[in-house]
């Protein structure tokens, strides 16, 4: 098999030959390796296929040509820009790649607060455009580097600001779709000729189609321009930093202040995060950020972070200085919030509001953390949420494991579970990073005030090593998911893209093995209505197999 | 090192593509956000390191056989015959180091800037040199620099008449361009002569002044660059040379950190350092006003690439089962200490001048779009990048770009922005001599 020559052809008429190519080391950088990806996939060292052609469309209409060839000659394809997880990538050879990397078109429109964006505005250059209007727009947990529009229409993106500014499914407003078949649709308000202002009308709303809670993975044709809320932002137009590379700092704002809430048990976590998220005008941001790195290590990490020279064998240093050590060991539950104020009297309202939710649940700010230095460190990085790469910094590689639920009061239960589960792991396998068995991250992350809390465990691995991804491999398949089904928490996040390709043949999953998988699904209705929209929508399956589906003739009786 | 040598951080690599945009925490425009010369102008994943990472993981298995390793996964091996492509995302690297900034805001154990340049050896040890390169490699050996169509016998030209002291321990190095190129001689003159009247020793190689070859090793040259080396350090030691004063950002970081690895045991100092000493020591004075405002443009060797050199000989050492260290801790040669104010602290004490910024600055400046020889060896490309950063200056309002090297300054005097316009390039050096 080889890509279609005649089809190839056509493509190149369409974006002209500067933008699509078939050389094989261009297509060869087209191939999700997951361990380099946000995967969720195992075995992590594994690969998605190479694409038969890459392709680059400059606009909607040249979206919608590509499409169109591709229904021609029956040409499977993906569309993606910032290619941060392996759903973005093709699903079998002599498919198309088409990279949306030439779109990033956004338009502002101040008075009804949304903005237009294009695939490829990242998360950063919105806020940072937006910002200069006076606001600001809802970062997915991914980071300021992927792609707004993804996050928005494909995937579930919540993130630290999802507690002030709602999460994608909250953020989604009108959409232009370029349809698994071709055609465009345009939807909401947009739909009936009108604005960008409104995704549910008037005109066709498919917020139940293309955008749910989970979105459809990029298996339903592309997206092409999407509107999404603009949230006020009373800080400066242009966020001041100062200090020396890696430390970036953001210059003190009498208006922004960023809180290491500190715990002395999983309830008065889960009371805060409820509290926070009850009221929502608390927060700006709340996210259990640096705690990915491990319970040990993560004020020691901040530390060396804060030098410019400073060294990952530094990090035992400074966990042996009595003021981090003493720190560390009240950091154990802890959650960072930032809040901004609107005004004066907000900001001194949001200040008492934080201390009273403390003396309620008997927690304390961090001392280590309220230095003015790690302050504005932090700050930046929070605001921003440009620092993706630290997921990778320990040893190249991580998987997140645990999952999803709507319950803190659920979830906070099992953390220390999960860290004893991590602690023994480490007492007998050598290839996880062992800096502290909770290595838990998740965002203060609401739905419509109160519905998904992410608890994700980091499990760093080396890819370099292969006793290091069996170890990763062998935790999140045979004791992370396994507490995961104790608790009814369904598929362990690690496995949750398992579908990328076969443990042992292939790539794809088919409909047979779909069947057989969500057959016995604790709720098989939802993949037999994904089954009934597919039909209509992408009947060719030209998208990928990342839309869960179940024939209703499968359904266990 | 070789390229095998890089297995391990091409399998280490992630998929973040930060090596694309400048830290983005410095990100104050969506326009001037990105940063890597060849993925702006090609745009394909293949010219960013990030996709070398990735696509030299199969060259490299194609060279060693072992393709197919994993049994589920299609591999199909290429050479840069089959991928010409790839031949010229390599050939292509200004290897500016942007990336290599980027990527370390948050990542210990990858070199991209070192992982570029050793592809450009990859290619030339397997037979693969541009006929320009061909041409500036043979102009190395015959008239020792890379600079075609010149004579060694013309490069001292520019010096004629000036008063080099002949025991002099500091020595003024003007480096290639300013030796040949008619255009910038008369700021090597200026700038020697500056230095002399403010009371400096100053010597001069005479007939021992030669290229440096540091563009040579940024195209991957790496025999062709030991040798020139080896002589210039023989010869630096022969004249009894302490100080090494030049006012070319290439000849800097060959001799501050190329050099220095090789034995070279030198203050090395680029001329604004030395102008900055001067004048906050009331050695140099300035006498007139030069109303102007005006930009700086950080030269990617002399800022985020201008670190000194650190001697470093150690081992990857896993510490907490896999947590990823270096015994001794290895330098990092993230930008942090480059030079950035010696230049900024010079145009702000010449009296009428005002500094406004562009937003990619310091040791997140975008490329001049010369690096690697890339202004002969892909001239489009190269015009492309100097575009795009005339662009960013002329949207400061300044009148004139400023910079302290000067193939970045050629490469901007023939550039216009994206809507056709000019800006006035200034040296550095001029500046300061319109002040004298």
């Amino acid at each position: 098999m080889a890509f279609n020559q005649e089809a190839y052809k056509e493509l190149e008429l369409i974006v002209g030959k500067r933008y699509v190519t078939q050389d094989i080391a261009e297509r060869e950088c087209y191939r999700s390796i997951m361990a380099e990806s946000s995967a969720h996939s195992g075995p992590f060292d594994g690969e998605t296929p190479i694409p038969g052609a890459v392709i680059l469309p400059g606009s909607t209409e040249e979206v919608q040509a590509i499409v169109k060839v591709c229904n021609k000659y029956d040409i499977h394809f993906k569309a993606c820009t910032t290619f941060w997880s392996v759903m973005g990538f093709v699903g079998d050879e002599d498919s198309l790649q088409i990279d949306m990397k030439r779109m990033k078109k956004m338009e502002f429109h101040e008075r009804d607060q949304y903005v237009i964006v294009e695939p490829y505005c990242i998360g950063a250059v919105v806020q940072v455009e937006a910002m200069k209007r006076g606001f600001n727009v809802n970062m997915a947990g991914v980071g300021c580097s992927s792609s707004t529009l993804a996050g928005a229409s494909s995937w579930v993106a919540f993130g630290p600001s999802s507690c002030f500014m709602g999460v994608a499914s909250e953020n989604f407003l009108a959409v232009e779709w370029v349809l698994p078949n071709g055609e465009i649709l345009r939807t909401g308000s947009l739909g009936s000729g009108g604005d960008w202002f409104c995704g549910e009308g008037p005109g066709p709303s498919t917020r139940a189609i293309l955008r749910g809670t989970q979105g459809t993975a990029g298996s339903f044709g592309v997206c092409t321009r999407l509107a999404v809320r603009l949230h006020p932002w009373p800080g400066p137009t242009v966020l001041p930093s100062y200090g020396t590379i890696p430390a970036y700092k953001l210059v003190p704002q009498w208006n922004i202040k960023t809180y290491t809430l500190n715990f002395p048990d999983w309830d008065g976590y889960a009371n805060t995060i409820n509290y926070l998220s009850q009221n929502q005008d608390i927060a700006y941001l709340g996210h259990r950020q640096y705690n990915m790195w491990g319970r040990y290590i993560k004020l020691a990490m901040i530390k060396m972070l804060l030098d410019p020279d400073g060294q990952l064998a530094d990090v035992p240093k400074y966990m042996e200085d009595p003021f981090i050590k003493e720190q560390t060991e009240k950091c154990r539950i802890d959650l960072q919030v930032v809040i901004v104020g609107m005004t004066k009297r907000d900001m001194e309202w949001k200040e008492k509001a934080i201390d009273e939710i403390l003396r309620r649940v008997n927690g304390w700010k961090n001392e280590f953390m309220l230095q003015p230095e790690v302050q504005d460190w932090v700050a930046l990085y929070l605001l921003r949420l440009g620092h993706k790469n630290l997921n990778y910094t320990l040893c190249s590689s991580y998987e997140g494991s645990g999952g999803l639920s709507n319950n803190v009061f659920v979830t906070s239960q099992v953390m220390e579970e999960y860290h004893q589960l991590r602690e023994e792991f480490d007492k007998t396998h050598n290839g996880l990073a062992a800096t502290g068995g909770d290595s838990e991250m998740g965002a203060l992350s609401t739905l419509g005030g109160g519905g998904i809390t992410g608890y994700e465990f980091f499990q760093w691995f080396d890819r370099h090593d292969r006793s290091s991804i069996d170890d990763c491999r062998d935790f999140i398949q045979n004791y992370s998911q396994k507490l995961c089904d104790k608790y009814g928490f369904g598929t362990d996040m690690g496995n949750w893209n398992n579908t990328a390709r076969h443990p042992d043949t292939g790539y794809y999953y088919t409909q047979e093995e779909q069947n057989e998988m969500f057959a016995g699904a604790p709720q098989p209705y939802l993949f037999t209505y994904q089954f009934l929209i597919k039909k209509a929508f992408n009947p060719k399956d030209l998208c990928g197999s990342y839309y869960r589906t179940l024939d209703p003739a499968c359904l266990k009786k | 090192m070789a390229l095998k040598d890089f297995r391990a951080m091409m399998e280490r690599d992630s998929y973040c593509n930060s090596c694309k945009w400048i830290p983005y925490d410095k990100i104050r425009s969506q326009r001037f956000a990105e940063n890597c010369p060849t993925n702006l102008y090609y745009q394909f994943h293949l010219y960013s390191v990030r996709g070398k990472w990735q696509a030299a993981q199969t060259y490299l298995d194609t060279q060693e056989g072992t393709l197919g390793k994993d049994p589920l996964i299609k591999q199909y091996g290429y050479d840069f015959n089959s991928s010409p492509d790839f031949l010229e995302s390599v050939q292509s690297c200004t290897t500016c180091g942007s990336c290599d900034v980027s990527c370390k805001v948050c990542r210990f154990n990858l070199e991209p800037l070192a992982f570029n340049i050793e592809l450009k050896n990859e290619a030339i040890l397997r037979g693969f040199v541009l006929p320009q390169q061909k041409e500036a490699i043979e102009a190395l050996k015959k008239e020792q620099t890379l600079i075609t169509g010149v004579k060694k016998a013309d490069r001292q030209a520019w010096a004629k008449g000036i008063n080099f002291a002949a025991d002099a321990e500091t020595v003024f190095f003007p480096g290639c361009k300013y030796s040949y190129d008619p255009e910038l001689q008369a700021y090597a003159r200026k700038a020697a002569e500056t230095l002399i009247n403010a009371g400096v020793k100053l010597g001069f190689m005479g007939d021992a002044d030669m290229c440096c070859a540091g563009r040579a090793y940024q195209q991957g040259f790496y025999d062709e660059f030991n040798a020139r080396a080896d002589a210039n350090i023989k010869a630096f030691q022969a004249k009894g040379v302490k100080t090494i004063v030049t006012p070319c950002a290439d000849c800097y970081h060959a001799f501050k950190r190329l050099y220095a690895a090789r034995g070279l045991n030198v203050k090395v100092l680029h001329l604004v350092e030395y102008l900055d000493e001067l004048i906050k020591s009331g050695d140099l004075k300035f006498t007139k006003n030069v109303d102007m405002v005006v930009t700086y443009h950080d030269p990617c060797h002399l800022g985020r690439q201008g670190e000194p050199y650190v001697a470093w000989n150690g081992t990857e050492k896993k510490i907490m089962h896999q947590v990823h260290t270096w015994d001794p801790p290895r330098p990092r040669y993230n930008g942090a200490h480059g030079i950035y104010d010696a230049p900024r602290d010079v145009i702000k004490s010449i009296p009428g001048v005002k500094l406004v910024e562009m937003e990619r600055i310091r040791e997140y400046a975008l490329c001049c779009g010369a690096g690697a020889n890339t202004q002969v060896n892909f001239p489009e490309f190269s015009a492309a990048t100097a575009s795009e950063r005339v662009t960013e200056a002329n949207t400061t309002g300044a009148d004139a770009l400023v910079t302290a090297c000067p193939w970045c300054e050629a490469n901007f005097k023939n550039a216009v922005d994206e809507n056709g316009n000019k800006i006035d390039v200034i040296d550095i050096i001029d500046l300061v001599a319109r002040a004298l």
